[in-house]
């Protein structure tokens, strides 16, 4: 399977050269077997292989499709949650959309979601972000909240309808999770939907919604959104606002005027 | 602190439920006559309504020596104590009433219960490293000033986030390493005196990286919330090296390992390039470039700054904080200190008080880190990187830009 593959991953030529990167294939596949039955208490060295690969393989683009395809084949197949963690972890950094399918399969379990996360936040391709947004409503309350901050950390703009959905969420993690992505994602449609919840939110998620919309007006302002950030700001210098908040849009507010 | 504040609000003044609470806790003492003069403000100490008012979360191991350095302040007020070890919040509520000889003092599993009292004024933060940006944001939503242990960061994302909601509320956040000033004098003070010449390098030289752990799991001893330990970090079964506060650095404590530590990178790492950027003068920036070295299987690397300064790690045959300049006599200039009294807890309680930024403002640390995340991204990619300081990303390398932070386990976000 991946012998050939990763004999490629030699950059030079030559009889020598390519004897070392048989033998690194070999190590490789004896590597992957080992992962099937890897567990917690396993010796960790003993995926060094697979390490060096990643490493290897960085300029070899049908080294590291091999790679990936026999990582994301072994998750698929049916490992202990020790393997996983560790295959999601290298899937944070050599996944592609290739690698989504079997991510998303375990997205919604209570064991793997997190872990699978893991890689699907940091695998910029977009296809990782809709593997997430399709999930959400799936999943258990627990689970959502780490599925909408990784979404909110991409700066998901498709996510928007839906957070703004999940500020009155009763589960009051969800609703915060909602409020603070909300803020990060900082467009003029998440500032709109954090203005309209901020007039009706609860006690407990005043704070979150004034946070989240400073958090907001400064991305807006950053980007030159500069009479949006004020609005924004303006609705949160009212007497009725805890101190540190109102001083926080007052600074906004300045900061603002004086930007060009 | 009662006597800077403005008009409480209606609803959200911490000043008045500080008063209120101030009011019962006195309440509570029995018999008048056995509260000390001094805790009256009398003798030349300070009265409680003009004490800072604080709380601890995280207080095994380092935790234990910040708390008893700012207990042992006249113009600190413990109120709270937060751990996720029964028996590490208990002894430390213990202390803290031995100490004011009271019974006021509130124990908490969970700091989010401390971040809400609108009665404490500041926090002190000295939990593992996987939770420090958590912590050190939330404080700040909530108008609480923090000082944070080192090292402050974990990933290069929280750093900015960190900076930005101190900012933002104008809160005083100080980072918490004490050698930066304390241990590093030989080294600063002939750079800042000019001793140097012109500043072309320094070398430090820290490990080991940090390392993966997949120990099998045991029993969780009993008064231990294993889960909210892990808190953002992947879940793994308990095991104590995975959460041993040993300071040694050698798989059988939580800061040999990539989840909870970067490695002594990181956890010496904030010392000693905090030093080495105090001595070099490059607090105020971050590096635009990461060089990674391999002559012959000897691995190590350097950081470029923009004015072409360098931080080399582990340079082959050069010593740790070894100065490289021009060595002719160079202009001079007054290294800084700390404000108030007391090493770096005094430092930070006079800021707080005074709104001044403190000698380990959040932004130097976070400096600080970044050096130490850069080199290990460097490392563990084997090659060298492109820093762009305003877009907080990697130039051109996709890989490298996925290890600027990581995915966080519900419910916690950032």
């Amino acid at each position: 399977m991946i012998n050939k593959e990763t004999t490629k991953m030699t950059l030079a030529a030559g009889a020598a050269t390519i004897a070392i990167a048989q033998t690194d294939s070999a190590a490789l596949d004896k590597t992957l077997e080992t992962l099937k039955t890897y567990d917690w208490g396993a010796d960790r060295q003993a995926l060094k292989p697979i390490d060096q690969a990643i490493i290897a393989t960085h300029d070899d683009a049908a080294a590291r499709r091999a790679l990936e395809k026999s990582l994301v084949d072994t998750l698929a197949g049916g490992i202990s949650r020790s393997a996983q963690d560790y295959v999601c972890r290298k899937l944070r950094i050599v996944g592609t959309a290739r690698s989504v399918e079997a991510l998303a399969a375990l997205l919604a379990a209570e064991e793997t979601s997190h872990i699978t996360r893991y890689a699907l936040e940091r695998i910029p391709n977009k296809k990782a972000a809709k593997a997430m947004r399709d999930a959400l409503p799936k999943v258990s309350r627990k689970l959502k909240p780490g599925i909408i901050g990784s979404l909110g950390s991409r700066r998901d703009k498709k996510s928007i309808k839906v957070f703004s959905k999940l500020l009155g969420d009763s589960d009051i993690q969800v609703a915060k999770a909602a409020a603070q992505s909300l803020g990060l994602i900082g467009t003029s449609a998440a500032a709109k939907e954090l203005s309209k919840f901020a007039k009706k939110a609860s006690a407990n998620m005043k704070l979150p919604v004034a946070d989240a919309s400073l958090v907001c007006a400064e991305r807006l302002l950053a980007d030159g959104e500069k009479s949006e950030a004020v609005a924004l700001y303006k609705e949160f210098k009212g007497d009725d606002k805890p101190a540190h908040v109102k001083a926080a849009a007052m600074k906004g507010i300045l900061t603002a005027a004086t930007k060009k | 602190m009662a006597n800077q504040k403005s008009k409480p609000t209606k609803d959200h003044s911490r000043f008045h439920g500080r008063r209120t609470f101030l009011k019962a806790t006195a309440a509570s003492v029995v018999l008048p006559y056995l509260i000390p003069a001094s805790a009256m403000g009398k003798d030349g100490n300070t009265a409680p309504s003009n004490r800072i008012v604080m709380a601890g979360i995280g207080i095994g191991n380092m935790g234990r020596g910040d708390l008893g350095s700012f207990l042992g302040r006249g113009d600190v007020q413990y109120v709270a104590v937060c751990d996720v070890r029964k028996g590490a919040r208990n002894g430390a509520m213990n202390r803290v009433n031995e100490k004011y000889s009271n019974k006021d003092c509130k124990v908490y599993n969970d700091f989010r219960e401390i971040m809400v009292r609108d009665d404490i004024d500041a926090v002190h933060c000295a939990t593992p490293d996987h939770w420090h940006a958590i912590i050190v944001i939330e404080a700040c939503r909530n108008g609480k000033d923090i000082y944070c242990q080192k090292p402050e960061t974990k990933t290069l994302r929280e750093g900015k986030l960190m900076i930005g909601a101190a900012r933002r509320y104008s809160r005083v956040v100080s980072g918490g390493s004490q050698r930066v000033l304390g241990d590093y004098r030989k080294t600063v003070d002939p750079c800042w005196n000019g001793d140097k010449g012109i500043i072309k390098s320094i070398n430090v030289n820290v490990g080991p990286l940090p390392m993966d752990c997949n120990k099998k799991g045991e029993p969780i001893p009993e008064g231990f919330d294993w889960d909210r330990w892990l808190g953002p970090a992947p879940w793994a079964p308990y095991h104590p090296h995975r959460c041993s506060g040993s300071y040694s650095i050698n798989g059988e404590s939580w800061r040999s390992f990539r989840d909870y530590s970067g490695g002594g990178m990181t956890d010496w790492g904030a010392h000693h390039f905090g030093g080495a950027t105090f001595a070099i003068d490059v607090r105020e920036l971050e590096p635009e470039e990461v060089i990674f070295h391999n002559e012959n299987g000897r691995k190590f690397a350097t950081c470029r700054y923009p004015n072409g300064r360098l931080i080399h790690h582990n340079y082959p045959d050069r010593g740790n904080l070894e100065v490289e300049g021009t060595n002719e006599k160079g202009p001079s200039k007054p290294v800084p200190r700390y404000a108030g009294s007391g090493g770096i807890y005094g430092d930070f309680i006079d800021c707080v008080k005074t709104r001044r930024r403190p000698f380990r403002d959040i932004e130097y640390a976070v400096h600080t880190t970044t050096v130490c995340h850069l080199f290990l991204i460097a490392y563990e990619l084997e090659r060298s990187l492109k820093w762009d300081t305003v877009k907080q990303q990697f130039v051109n390398d996709d890989e490298a830009n996925r290890l600027v932070d990581v995915a966080r386990r519900e419910p916690w976000v950032i």
